[in-house]
């Protein structure tokens, strides 16, 4: 039993990162109806855009609010690099555009930063915390970890529900059409949708990188998890991204403590499978599964 | 006020409106009747900026606007309610109606409320419900608040009858042309319900086929038996 | 052509034959004309091609984006490899071609994955099948983590690669084809440790008057700085009288003890009979040709000499000359060498004829009843189900089909590298095979063609080009990706049917008509 909650324990604080990167792949979709398969990649980016930051000035704090400006940025020019000319296209072509950005991303920080793994160090201690004569799986930097996440996605909700801005990109989500019979402008929207994905993002990958490593590629599997926890909870819902974020960090713990670590990309993925032949629209989704 | 000169669109292939020209002035209801695809529906499109014209003018206050994009003829003083339900069902109703006009001042959008929940009080009632909690009616009413929320000189609506009840529709438009009437509104009819919307209008037009028939006052229209058998159904 | 295709039946059989032998015999002529190197390439390049081919039909004809592909040339890498491993010397209905039937499994292999992953796919759409794809291809590499004694782990399993010439070799062979091989696109590229400018400062700092380093921070010494006792000389570490060779350390087969002041008998030492006199060497008479022809070792014949040491092939006369290392049982590589050939050109023979195969095979699929029917159901699903055809179904089929084609192009890679492993498919190659068919045209089996080439000469360019203007490697290895994916953007967004597409639309404008670039 005590080996559970030490499992459980562990996977909040990545559960709470996937739940961000989730977030910041369904935020995409419901502007624009596209999955951004580079989200992540724009994420690896900008971390080490933190990470460079930080070597300049020793300030985490910094490297993190540069990030999230970069995060801004990126997004912005992903967001024009692939949906406004694709949009006319196929949808194939916008997926096969992200993956052109993800291998481009990919590349350049490698040029630049080089392609061996990098240590990013916490902020603050990263070791467990002392209680009734036990380490516990759970450090100051987790707590960091989840009260940085819980304080964006609450930010976020209130610009979304009670902000006129947030309206306005709800409703550019909903129904492009009648938000511009009303004077929105929809296309704004919508870079502003990109802009703050990458935003959250960039917050993600910041606050990934000290639990494992930073490399152009090590961020891949976080892609997977966090589109399998983006379609279960539906991709159109921003609750169930959170949640089903954080429920996929847990399960992972789960599966990383009681067998193999290298099991947990294995498992995320036939989660995936039944989700999709079971309830293919998500579990918190009101609309029935598009056909794209 | 919004004059229509010369307007020819496609849609698709095919040729929706050819050499369309008509006037809507303020203060009254002008309503365009005809059969199914007579082109009506384009033309509201045409005029709220969704389709792009082939050649001719589209005229706001003798400012030239054709080809602008919708968002930017809603700022100018054009709105148009759109065939169907136009509202978001995922929204509340307040949200859908403060989704009109966010550009203008807050006392603005504050009066410009106060006067939509004064005029379809059951929005009032059930502003912090789901849209998708109204009935069709109350949609219509819904849409047609918050076209009203962006403080238009002109309203465009296209075919508010479809799917209501007759008496729901005499009552909704009946109030559209008070307003009309009241605070100067240029109110551009589209309409397959021909007779109700004579009722209301003070001029009728009637599209055949992307062209025009004939213009004149609402009532000699109403009362012309063979125009009607020929292009409205009754 | 259609009209003849209805009057003969097989008609269209019999040209896509002979339109895959002519391609076939003409690679086969150029692979043995042209240098070991190339051979190289051409060999990767036919891989990628009959990996390309698949995507054209997944991508192109089913309209299906997955990145799966990578991940069936893992399933059929990994089965050739654990099929000719173990059942190298066991004849299979009674036939010795266990590569060839290696090759079998393999595809085998991958029409049942493929048949499973499509049956999922079909189901998908869009991002959704792109996104269970891309796990897989994500996930794959770490399943060899799960059976290590089986599959190797993460290091893999050594082939052992069946060259004709010197029958089974050793696995050392793999040490020097891994060197000729392995370049992998996308992959992380081996990591070169960047080294400090100033080499010599860094001796200077670091080394102390024992020449022995010193820890950056000497301030610190720790205890293994300092001297003990076991660094000190002691009385062990000089020569003493019992280290020098004595009398009695000299004694001969007949035990006979010679001392190094004694004196050695006459019958040991040499005589003249020993030493080689004028009737011991060759002369001019000696050698014969065939012919009759009498050569000296300074005429022009010696090149004849020469010529049988070197090249077996050639050596039909000079058969006593050979190189006497053949007879030793080294490494098949020289053993290969010798017979005439390299293993590059083996390795490319091979990948062209598998390519050849496929390519044959995807024809009669594309240009028949089945590419239309693949085409029907991308452009309207609805239509399609209306007029009788299962939508399903033709996503399955050509998963099935491209997976095949993905598992034949994995043996194949698994004998150019002659080594499987995580790192040999990892996402990075899914990815190549996307950008390859991206770039080359989707549409077209011309355009997979020339994705594979992209996919094989663009590496090679840019090292050419960093070569010459000394670029890092960090640069180098990441540039050729880097340029994949702003073209694969570019493409995209500009020229959607990538090189063959936008060369049919050129033409298509030259001629004055819009051209449909629907058919491969």
């Amino acid at each position: 039993m005590i080996d559970f909650i030490d499992y459980l324990l562990g996977g909040i604080s990545s559960g709470a990162i996937i739940a961000l990167m989730a977030l910041a792949l369904v935020l995409v979709w419901r502007s624009t109806r596209v999955v951004n398969f580079a989200q992540l990649g724009q994420a690896m980016f900008t971390t080490y855009i933190a990470l460079t930051v930080r070597e300049l000035t020793g300030s985490w704090f910094l490297g993190l609010i540069i990030a999230m400006a970069a995060g801004l940025v990126v997004g912005v020019i992903v967001h024009f690099l692939v949906i406004r000319p694709v949009k006319r296209l196929d949808t194939s072509g916008a997926i096969i555009a992200t993956f052109g950005v993800l291998i481009a991303l990919e590349a350049l920080a490698a040029m630049v930063w080089g392609g061996d793994p990098e240590a990013f160090p916490p902020p603050i201690n990263n070791s467990g915390y002392e209680a009734f004569g036990r380490i516990w799986p759970f450090s100051p930097y987790d707590l960091l970890v989840l009260a940085s996440v819980v304080f964006l996605v609450l930010a976020l909700s209130v610009v979304f529900t009670r902000t006129n801005v947030g309206l306005a990109m709800r409703a550019s989500a909903f129904n492009p059409e009648v938000a511009r019979l009303s004077g929105v402008r929809v296309n704004r929207m919508l870079v502003r949708g990109w802009a703050i994905a990458g935003l959250v993002g960039a917050v993600a990958g910041v606050l990934v990188a000290p639990l494992s490593t930073l490399s152009p590629t090590s961020f891949d599997i976080f892609l997977v998890f966090a589109f399998v926890a983006a379609v279960i909870g539906g991709l159109d819902s921003l609750v169930g991204a959170v949640a089903f974020g954080i429920g996929t960090g847990l399960v992972i713990a789960l599966v990383s403590g009681y067998s193999d670590s290298s099991n947990a990309p294995l498992v995320a993925l036939v989660l995936l499978v039944l989700n999709l032949l079971f309830k293919p629209e998500g579990v918190f989704s009101h609309h029935k599964a598009r056909a794209v | 006020m919004l004059r229509i000169d010369a307007l020819s669109v496609n849609y698709g292939a095919v040729e929706a409106l050819k050499n369309v020209s008509l006037d809507v002035p303020p203060g009254r209801v002008t309503a365009v009747i005809g059969a199914n695809g007579a082109g009506k529906s384009t033309l509201m499109r045409t005029l709220a900026g969704l389709e792009k014209p082939l050649a001719g003018r589209v005229l706001f206050n003798d400012e030239d606007i054709t080809g602008s994009k919708p968002e930017d003829i809603v700022r100018m003083g054009i709105a148009l309610v759109p065939e169907g339900r136009s509202t978001i069902p995922d929204l509340t109703v307040a949200e859908n109606l403060k989704l009109g006009g966010m550009w203008r001042t807050h006392a603005q959008r504050a009066t410009s409320l106060t006067r939509v929940y004064a005029l379809f009080p059951v929005l009032g009632e059930r502003r912090h419900l789901g849209a998708d909690t109204l009935s069709g009616g109350e949609r219509q009413q819904l849409a047609i608040g918050r076209a009203l929320m962006t403080g238009p000189q002109a309203l465009l609506l296209d075919e508010p009858s479809l799917g209501l009840a007759p008496l729901i529709v005499t009552q909704i438009l009946e109030l559209v042309e008070h307003m009309a009437r009241d605070s100067g509104l240029a109110v551009l009819l589209v309409e397959q319900n021909a007779a109700t919307a004579l009722r209301v209008a003070k001029t009728g037009i009637v599209l055949n086929l992307g062209e025009i028939v004939t213009s004149g006052p609402a009532r000699e229209i109403a009362q012309d038996e063979e125009l009607r058998h020929a292009y409205l159904g009754y | 052509m259609e009209a003849l295709v209805q009057r003969f039946p097989g008609a269209r059989l019999g040209v896509n034959a002979v339109t895959a032998l002519v391609v076939w015999g003409l690679l086969t002529w150029v692979n043995q004309v042209i240098e070991p190197l190339m051979s190289y390439y051409l060999a990767t390049a036919a891989m990628y091609a009959t990996a390309m081919f698949g995507m054209t039909i997944l991508l192109g004809l089913s309209g299906q984006v997955s990145l799966g592909n990578g991940a069936l040339m893992a399933v059929g890498g990994y089965i050739f490899a654990l099929t000719s491993m173990n059942w190298q010397t066991v004849p299979i209905l009674g036939t010795p071609w266990n590569a060839v039937w290696s090759m079998v499994f393999a595809g085998f292999g991958g029409v049942v994955f493929g048949a499973a992953i499509g049956g999922i796919a079909a189901r998908l759409r869009g991002p959704y099948l792109a996104g269970l794809t891309l796990g897989i291809a994500v996930g794959v590499p770490a399943i060899a983590n799960r059976f290590p004694e089986l599959l190797g782990g993460e290091n893999g399993l050594m082939l052992q690669v069946p060259y004709p010439a010197g029958g089974y070799t050793s696995g050392d062979t793999s040490d020097e084809a891994v060197d000729d091989g392995g370049e992998v696109p996308l992959d992380e590229e081996p990591v070169y440790e960047e080294l400090p400018d100033d080499f010599g400062d860094f001796d200077e700092e670091f080394t102390d008057e024992f020449g022995d380093e010193l820890d950056s921070d000497p301030g610190d010494l720790s205890d293994e700085d300092l001297l003990t006792e076991d660094d000190l000389l002691s009385e062990d570490d000089f020569l003493s009288d019992d280290d020098f060779l004595t009398d009695e350390d000299f004694t001969t087969e007949d035990g006979f003890e010679a001392g190094i002041d004694e004196e050695i008998p006459e019958e040991d030492l040499l005589s003249e009979d020993d030493f080689l006199s004028e009737d011991d060497f060759l002369t001019d008479e000696d050698f014969t040709t065939e012919d009759g022809f009498e050569a000296g070792i300074d005429s022009d014949a010696g090149a004849d000499l020469d010529a049988g040491l070197d090249g077996g092939s050639e050596a039909s006369e000079g058969a006593d000359i050979t190189d006497p290392a053949a007879d030793l049982d080294l490494a098949g590589v020289d053993a290969g060498l010798d017979a005439g050939f390299a293993i590059e050109q083996w390795q490319a023979s091979m990948a062209i004829a598998v390519a050849c195969v496929v390519g044959f095979i995807a024809l009669n699929l594309v240009r028949g009843r089945q590419g239309r029917v693949w085409q029907a159901v991308r452009d309207d699903p609805i239509a399609a189900a209306v007029s009788g055809i299962s939508p399903a179904g033709s996503k399955i089929s050509a998963f099935v089909v491209s997976s095949l084609f993905a598992a034949l192009a994995g043996a194949v890679f698994a004998q150019i590298l002659t080594y499987v492993g995580p790192g040999a498919f990892t996402l990075g190659l899914s990815l190549s095979l996307l950008v390859g068919i991206v770039l080359g045209g989707r549409n077209s089996f011309i355009g997979a063609i020339i994705g594979a080439v992209i996919l094989v000469w663009l590496p090679e360019f840019v090292l050419d080009v960093s070569a010459d203007r000394g670029w890092q490697d960090q640069i180098t290895n990441n540039a050729p990706n880097f340029i994949y994916g702003l073209l694969v953007v570019l493409v995209v967004l500009a020229a959607p049917g990538g090189i063959v597409g936008g060369i049919q639309s050129l033409a298509g404008r030259l001629r004055g008509q819009a051209k449909s670039s629907s058919s491969p």
